[in-house]
């Protein structure tokens, strides 16, 4: 897969490496502002009340 | 073993490599984002909610939220809002015993996107500092840790809280109390187990217990021991 990508880049060496670094940060920002906050309500972190049976009742 | 079959396992092995280090990468990421990320948003979230509030309260008690008074209407005797406005801080909370620099926003209720600005207060209790059960909840862990030393507390102990206009000092009234997280009874107007028995001016804090897990809940009761009008200064339980 990584190998796929690296030969697929257009550019030399340098051209090939900034790309990634580009790409490696747009994931890891993609994942810190959609993926994440979607992904951390599902850990049992956020049960810090003790009516949450309840307010999915109301 | 033919060339063929050579590239297919050469092929399947790094593939399965390749998907063993994203996995890897992915996880860590994520234990960076819970332990770092959150705590940085959210204490940027709760410095900007007590300044707002501080900057809201230096213009005058008139500016409180959706009570402006139309020119010629008497402001209601009793001039505090009859409701909080869902989602917006209307206290700031200090507990010595959690730190010296402890201060947190108070937000009306308990959703899952109100704790991640700060604690949230249940919105079917009493009113800071009214006759009821003022309650509480906050995270233990992420989004800033607010009530990772929950465990601390002790009797006697003062939660000082302000609306901008009052300063309500409360006192611990008993070591955190271990429950179950369906036990809603903690948050009564008078507290089920809390010791105390009949009518009066109580706060409840709730978390989550284990650390870092969800299985339990941890509760400490409160009682208001002192108020004394912001224009007094702070009160001796933050300044002593």
């Amino acid at each position: 897969m990584y190998g796929w990508i690296w030969r697929h880049l257009p550019g030399n060496t340098w051209v090939k490496a900034l790309i990634s670094l580009v790409l490696v940060l747009a994931v890891v920002f993609v994942l810190f502002q959609y993926v994440f906050p979607w992904a951390e309500p599902l850990l049992p972190f956020n049960d810090v009340t003790v009516d949450q049976g309840m307010a999915a009742v109301r | 073993m033919t060339v063929r079959s050579r590239t297919t396992v050469r092929w399947l092995v790094r593939t399965l490599s390749e998907i063993c280090v994203t996995a890897g990468a992915l996880i860590v990421l994520f234990v960076v984002y819970l332990l770092l990320w959150t705590g940085v948003r959210a204490d940027s979230a709760m410095d900007g909610e007590i300044g707002r509030l501080q900057h809201q309260w230096s213009a005058g008690p008139a500016a409180a939220p959706g009570r402006t008074p139309a020119p010629g209407e008497h402001p209601a005797p009793a001039a505090r809002p009859r409701r909080y406005a869902p989602g917006a801080s209307f206290a700031v909370m200090y507990i010595p015993r959690l730190g010296p620099d402890w201060a947190k926003p108070v937000l009306e209720g308990t959703g899952t996107d109100v704790l991640q600005r700060g604690l949230g207060h249940y919105d079917t209790t009493a009113h800071l500092g009214e006759v009821g059960n003022f309650s509480v909840a906050g995270h233990r862990r992420t989004y800033g840790d607010p009530f990772k030393d929950f465990p601390e507390l002790r009797p006697g102990d003062a939660v000082v809280l302000t609306d901008g206009t009052t300063w309500f000092t409360y006192r611990i009234d008993n070591r955190p109390y271990t429950t179950l997280p369906g036990d809603i009874g903690v948050i009564d107007p008078v507290p089920r187990k809390s010791g105390f028995n009949g009518p009066g001016r109580y706060l409840t804090l709730t978390t989550c217990e284990p650390e870092w897990g969800h299985s339990h809940r941890l509760i400490a009761w409160a009682h208001l021991d002192a108020t004394q009008p912001v224009a007094q200064g702070r009160p001796s339980a933050l300044t002593g």
